[in-house]
């Protein structure tokens, strides 16, 4: 099994002996003892530190087919480093953009997304109700809105409800989240701890799903929900809808509430609420721990992980496009 | 599968069988790897090792475990080499 490793450090990555060896800087710009990363055993690297590294070690993962993603100082997702697209597919192409281009079948696509989003939130928020958290108001208002889903006319319309369903369900926020309190979502720069952590894990969630496209025939450009819009991978948006409840939001729950997080964490400056070090690293050994967490999948009848989940969202999505099966949105069964 | 892979090999050839065994997995101390692989990988070091080694001379120890979690493992001193995904 390959896994993600993640590299906060500052350093320098360097290919040698065909592997990879890691080198991290301290402040002063000291080299510490090198740390051999084996590199049959990489998924892929997400660096949040300053990287040193040279085109040798990047030809060398573009051979490994190791992607590399960045994050900025403000825990911004900022882009990626992305092998030569290996799965590649003419007909699978034109048949993604062919069901874009269609009104009626984009729309229904689209319809299926906010659906199955929708679903998954209103998991959590009934999951939350049964332990003494009062979040009826909010799941009945989620169900009403639910009701006008199929009735859209545009996706301008859909993209409207689903802003509203996902404001109801951020209202329900406050009431789950024990010590700290969300208010308004607020992003660039997030305003306070709750919305810092779920700007964060939600790029956790978008560049998990960019790489699970990747390693599918499907266009990471051409979405359906999202505006196909430039210099943006705007397919992992709409994949990342249906899981952030799942996997994104739960997380935050769990993190803030079991005190794993903590005010101390945080960094507040000028106006803005960030993450440190110390929280970053926390949740993101948290995200990686989840995401390799097994569940008995129904129709497989086997284990996957929530990692695979993802894949295979994206693997029922490629055949609604060519029309081998119809495309039903991932729905939390638990 | 989980395993445990050490050699005894003579110094000219050592290099060669530490470079290799760094790309499989994770060194922890000399001549002593262990990590996750799976089976083909593990088939495919192994066949690289032969290459390298000298039959008569040199060995090869793999240990292997179902997974991480059935394998009890003590460090008594300075560890050389923590494993960890998040560096």
């Amino acid at each position: 099994m390959r896994k993600s490793y993640y590299l906060f450090n500052p350093g320098r990555l360097s290919r040698k002996d065909n592997t990879l060896k890691f080198t991290p800087l301290d402040e002063d710009g000291n080299e510490g003892t090198p740390k051999y990363i084996p590199i049959e055993s990489v998924d892929n690297l997400y660096t949040f530190g300053s990287l040193d590294a040279n085109s040798a070690m990047y030809n060398f993962l573009g051979k490994e087919q190791v992607s590399v993603h960045f994050f900025d100082y403000y825990e911004h997702y900022t882009g990626s480093f992305m092998p030569k697209d290996y799965l590649l597919a003419g007909k699978m192409l034109i048949a993604q953009s062919e069901a874009y281009s269609n009104k009626k079948k984009r729309k229904q696509i689209a319809q299926k997304l906010v659906d199955g989003a929708a679903f998954n939130m209103l998991k959590n928020l009934r999951y939350y109700n049964n332990r003494d958290k009062d979040t009826l108001t909010q799941i009945e208002r989620i169900e009403a809105l639910m009701l006008r889903i199929p009735f859209a006319e545009d996706i301008e319309t859909l993209m409207g409800i689903e802003g509203n369903i996902r404001m109801s369900y951020y209202a329900a926020f406050n009431v789950i989240i024990n010590d700290f309190e969300m208010g308004n979502r607020s992003k660039q720069p997030p305003g306070n701890e709750v919305n810092a952590m779920v700007s964060f894990v939600n790029s956790m969630c978008y560049t998990l799903s960019l790489d699970m496209i990747y390693h599918t025939q499907l266009n990471p450009t051409i979405s359906f929900l999202h505006q196909p819009g430039e210099r943006r991978y705007s397919l992992a948006l709409d994949i990342a809808e249906i899981f952030k409840p799942l996997l994104a939001d739960r997380l935050i729950f769990s993190l803030l509430n079991r005190k794993q997080v903590q005010q101390t964490d945080f960094d507040n400056r000028l106006n803005s609420c960030l993450l440190k070090d110390s929280g970053r690293k926390t949740v993101v050994k948290a995200w990686d721990e989840k995401l390799n967490e097994t569940i008995k999948h129904r129709s497989l009848g086997r284990s996957v992980s929530y990692k695979h989940l993802v894949k295979l969202e994206c693997y029922k999505l490629s055949k609604h496009i060519l029309g081998i099966e119809e495309y039903k949105p991932f729905r939390a069964w638990w | 599968m989980y395993v445990i892979l050490v050699y005894d090999i003579e110094e000219k050839r050592v290099a060669k069988m530490l470079k290799l065994c760094r790309r499989y997995l994770n060194w922890i101390q000399n001549s002593v790897f262990e990590g996750e692989i799976t089976d083909v990988k593990l088939k495919e070091l192994i066949h690289e090792a032969r290459k390298i080694m000298d039959k008569e001379a040199d060995s090869l120890i793999v240990f292997k475990s179902r997974q991480a979690k059935w394998l009890e493992k003590m460090v008594i001193g300075k560890e050389k080499n923590e494993l960890d995904n998040i560096l």
